[in-house]
């Protein structure tokens, strides 16, 4: 596996005069976890769908393994070696987990029984009741066990948890883990539950309105990203540099800064500002300075430009 | 396996019209021996040996009758479950995941569903053959033996319809729907326009089930209808390719 996993440059997809996903540009080396947040309706899930083949690109271009979803010839051989959840986890009502696995099985070269059996078990999935008598959170457990007996190199997983209870989150999680993420699997995960993603993850891209207004390693949002918070007159007002986000509180201007604070706040002294608070941010801090729609008379992020493609290490 | 999808989920509607056609199949053969005496049923064998030869015709007419209408239902019922009717489902998504072309998904569906149609056809309608020949002590009854063929050829354009409506309604409901609709428009359209102008235009595909069903003792083989059978054949692969063509670049 030397090519990058995923690989997008300029994508975009509008349905209409709807813009879904615009300018998207992604550089997924493989063995990352790479966690792809946003708000609902931001463009992620069209986004999967386009590296699968379900959705073709208005414009841009996108390789999973190398290999482009636009080509059938060359999709097949990406359907081969990607497992994907679906963010609706909607399988055949009639049959049951034991004859999904059996219909699942003959696709997947790689496929594996014991890590199915194993999984079956711990995930404790009933495997003899028709899928449309599951509960929710069963279903999915069902759309997961199919992924992830696969032996995929790549794992797209659109929402995966959605509807699970903790202790199966943590099962899942502790799963992804153990049999994924230490064999060096590439995993391309979207969520609303960001405790998830840190707990895994060690790059995010988070998205909004179909643009990527971040990028960064988890590692390096905890080390070097801190929140500024300033009062004063003349402010500056937008992103810009590494200011990612720049939000007004009432008196107060909040900067999200990506590296450098205390050389941004030194600037904002130099500029008669008075420095209230420079703090770490988490990754649910930084999501909503970012994506939080803000007062009309206040900049927020809609100004924010898409940040460059990242070179990973 | 997706073969066995395709015969799991239409399972049901194939027994379904095996047994209800294989019942009127050979309802319809065993009718004529029927006869009342004082209120009680009776079988009298004596008119399959009088009357071999018109007795077989009778019989393969009333079963061209029944049997025709089980093809069409058939061909709207397997056709509904066409991979269309999929997006609507929501399993479309895990379906276009799989390594299978959007081509071969079409195809294989087909595939299992003429299989299935051939075999409503063809098994009620031999084995009252069969029944047939031990009744009237005579095998003589080619036109009886070419019912289930006529069946099925008329029926397969009606199921690639099916399977297309279903691509294009992106749901098996609709493209049922959309079948029967069309096909009534196209009934209705017809006779508006055969009555009053007093024409009489070759039909569209079911030329042979025509033929079969007017078909008297002797009549030579020129009559048979070759371009409402060619007309069936290219619409019975024309239909599915033009669902094909839908589906390659369906989107979710």
């Amino acid at each position: 596996m030397s090519e990058v996993a995923i690989f997008t440059e300029g994508l975009s997809k509008s349905f209409g005069a709807q813009v879904a996903v615009s300018e998207l540009s992604l550089r997924i080396q493989p063995g990352t976890v790479y966690g792809f947040l946003g708000r609902n309706g931001a463009g992620k899930t069209t986004t999967m769908r386009m590296l699968l083949g379900l959705v073709r690109p208005t414009k841009g271009r996108a390789r999973v393994l190398g290999l482009d979803p636009t080509r059938e010839a060359e999709l097949l051989r990406i359907l081969e070696r990607v497992a994907f959840v679906p963010q609706r986890k909607q399988l055949y009502g009639w049959a049951t987990p034991a004859e999904l696995l059996r219909m699942n099985k003959a696709y997947f070269p790689r496929w594996s029984d014991d890590a199915a059996a194993q999984l079956a078990k711990r995930l404790e999935i009933p495997m003899k009741m028709a899928f449309k008598k599951l509960s929710i959170g069963n279903q999915s457990k069902v759309a997961l066990l199919l992924a992830l007996a696969q032996g995929a190199e790549v794992l797209i997983l659109d929402e995966p948890t959605a509807g699970l209870d903790p202790v199966m989150v943590d099962e899942i999680l502790r799963t992804l883990i153990e049999d994924h993420i230490s064999q060096g699997r590439t995993i391309f995960v979207s969520s609303h539950h960001l405790g998830e993603v840190e707990q895994i993850c060690d790059w995010v891209g988070i998205l909004e309105q179909g643009r990527l207004l971040l990028e960064s390693r988890l590692e390096e949002i905890r080390q070097e990203f801190r929140l500024v918070i300033a009062s004063g007159e003349g402010l500056p007002a937008g992103p810009s540099g590494e200011v990612v986000s720049a939000t007004t509180d009432g008196r107060f201007r909040r900067y999200v800064v990506s590296r450098e604070a205390e050389r941004f706040a030194g600037e904002l002294r130099n500029q008669g500002a008075t420095i209230l608070e420079i703090s770490p941010i988490g990754l649910r801090e930084l999501f909503l300075h970012l994506v939080r729609k803000e007062d009309a008379c206040t900049p927020g992020n809609a100004g924010a430009k898409p940040a460059p493609v990242s070179s990973f290490s | 396996m997706y073969a066995w999808k395709c015969w799991r989920e239409t399972r049901a509607s194939f027994i379904f019209l095996l047994m209800m056609s294989t019942a009127v199949a050979l309802l319809i053969t065993l009718a004529p021996g029927l006869t009342e005496q004082n209120g009680w049923w009776h079988f009298d064998r004596g008119e399959y040996l009088r009357n071999p030869w018109p007795t077989a015709q009778m019989v393969t007419i009333q079963v061209l009758s029944s049997l025709g209408a089980m093809g069409f239902l058939s061909a709207l019922f397997f056709g509904a479950t066409a991979p269309g009717s999929e997006l609507e489902s929501g399993t479309i998504e895990y379906l276009w995941t799989r390594p299978r072309t959007r081509t071969s998904v079409t195809w294989t569906h087909w595939g299992v569903c003429l299989s299935e149609m051939l075999i409503v056809a063809l098994v009620p309608i031999n084995l009252a053959a069969a029944l047939l020949g031990g009744l009237t002590r005579s095998w003589q009854m080619p036109l009886l033996l070419l019912t289930p063929w006529i069946i099925f050829i008329v029926g397969v354009p009606m199921l690639g319809l099916t399977t297309l409506m279903t691509a294009l309604r992106r749901s098996g409901k609709g493209g049922l729907l959309y079948t029967a609709g069309v096909v009534s428009v196209y009934v209705i359209v017809r006779q508006i326009v055969i009555v009053p102008l007093h024409l009489n235009p070759p039909t569209l595909f079911a030329g042979p089930l025509f033929w079969l069903w007017n078909n008297k003792p002797f009549v030579p083989l020129s009559a048979f209808p070759w371009g409402s059978l060619w007309r069936a054949v290219f619409l019975a692969v024309a239909f599915p390719l033009a669902a094909q063509y839908l589906l390659k670049r369906g989107e979710v």
